[in-house]
């Protein structure tokens, strides 16, 4: 070895950068799950407790409005008005369990029975979207909307491997035909 | 262009159906929106860039459904559907179709 001090600073600095590189990982990769684990457990009642309360009072506020809903599953007005113009409706939304949510999932999945966090967070899904179509179709001027439909499908899904929509993504489409 | 989602238009008369008219798109998430909808991801409930995506992207079909019908000549398409569904890698196929018709008034 002719110059051994130069082979030391070289090993030193590849050390570091293993270090720094273990460091990096472990922050990313076991110490940021962990804590938004933690987070997700603590406060995301919270969370979509809000949206849930803001739902309902955006709901109670448009059956003030109209004093009915103004949305029905029939292809025409059961009031037999005369309509003089239609047009599509539609509104949507992309609603997705927390992590402690899915955790709590796949563990009652081992079992069987009723997810009850599943249960509720599709539940405020097809209820808010139901409630953007009524905005949505008051916004734009329809009496009525009729023959609403409302759809479900999973989305944004990684197909590759086992892992199929590891994150339980769901999109809620509502539309229908407004009439004037 | 008039869309409804019933089989016929309260107040109008189809006279010829033009056959079906489709309209589809695929349309993949945005690598940094997909990062910022992980973390909302963490508590749950709505993703907003997802939703707003996929309605533009679903706006987008649609509007390939009715460009569809009127290159075909129909004025209004009736029984509006929505498919959607996941193809390779988070991507989605957005695809609306109908009746393209011909419809007069009375």
């Amino acid at each position: 070895m002719d110059n051994p001090i130069d082979f030391l600073s070289t090993a030193e600095t590849g050390d570091i950068i293993l270090y720094v590189a273990i460091a990096i990982s472990l922050l990313l990769f076991v110490v940021f799950p962990t804590l938004a684990f933690i987070y997700s457990m603590l406060f995301a009642r919270f969370h979509q407790g809000r949206s849930q309360k803001k739902l309902l009072q955006r709901e109670s506020l448009v059956m003030q409005q109209l004093g009915k809903d103004n949305l029905s599953t029939l292809s025409k007005p059961v009031d037999g008005r005369e309509i003089v113009q239609t047009g599509l409706v539609m509104s949507n939304i992309t609603v997705s369990p927390s992590w402690w949510q899915l955790f709590l999932g796949t563990i009652r999945s081992i079992f069987g029975g009723n997810i009850v966090s599943y249960d509720k967070i599709l539940a405020y899904g097809r209820s808010e979207v139901m409630q953007r179509l009524r905005e949505q179709a008051i916004g734009e001027g329809w009496d009525e909307v009729v023959n609403v439909r409302v759809e479900t499908s999973m989305v944004m899904n990684k197909t590759k491997g086992g892992n199929q929509n590891k994150r339980g993504t769901l999109e809620f489409l509502a539309y229908g035909t407004g009439i004037r | 262009m008039m869309t409804s989602n019933t089989e016929t238009i309260p107040g109008f008369t189809i006279t010829s159906s033009l056959g079906i008219v489709t309209g589809s798109t695929v349309r993949a998430k945005h690598i940094g929106k997909d990062i910022l909808a992980g973390l909302k991801n963490i508590v749950g409930g709505e993703l907003k860039a997802y939703t707003e995506l996929l309605m533009e992207a679903r706006t987008e079909a649609l509007g390939r459904m009715m460009l569809d019908a009127s290159q075909r000549g129909a004025n209004a398409v009736v029984n509006v559907r929505f498919a959607t569904s996941s193809v390779a890698g988070g991507a989605a196929e957005l695809f609306a179709y109908g009746t393209g018709v011909t419809v007069v008034e009375g």
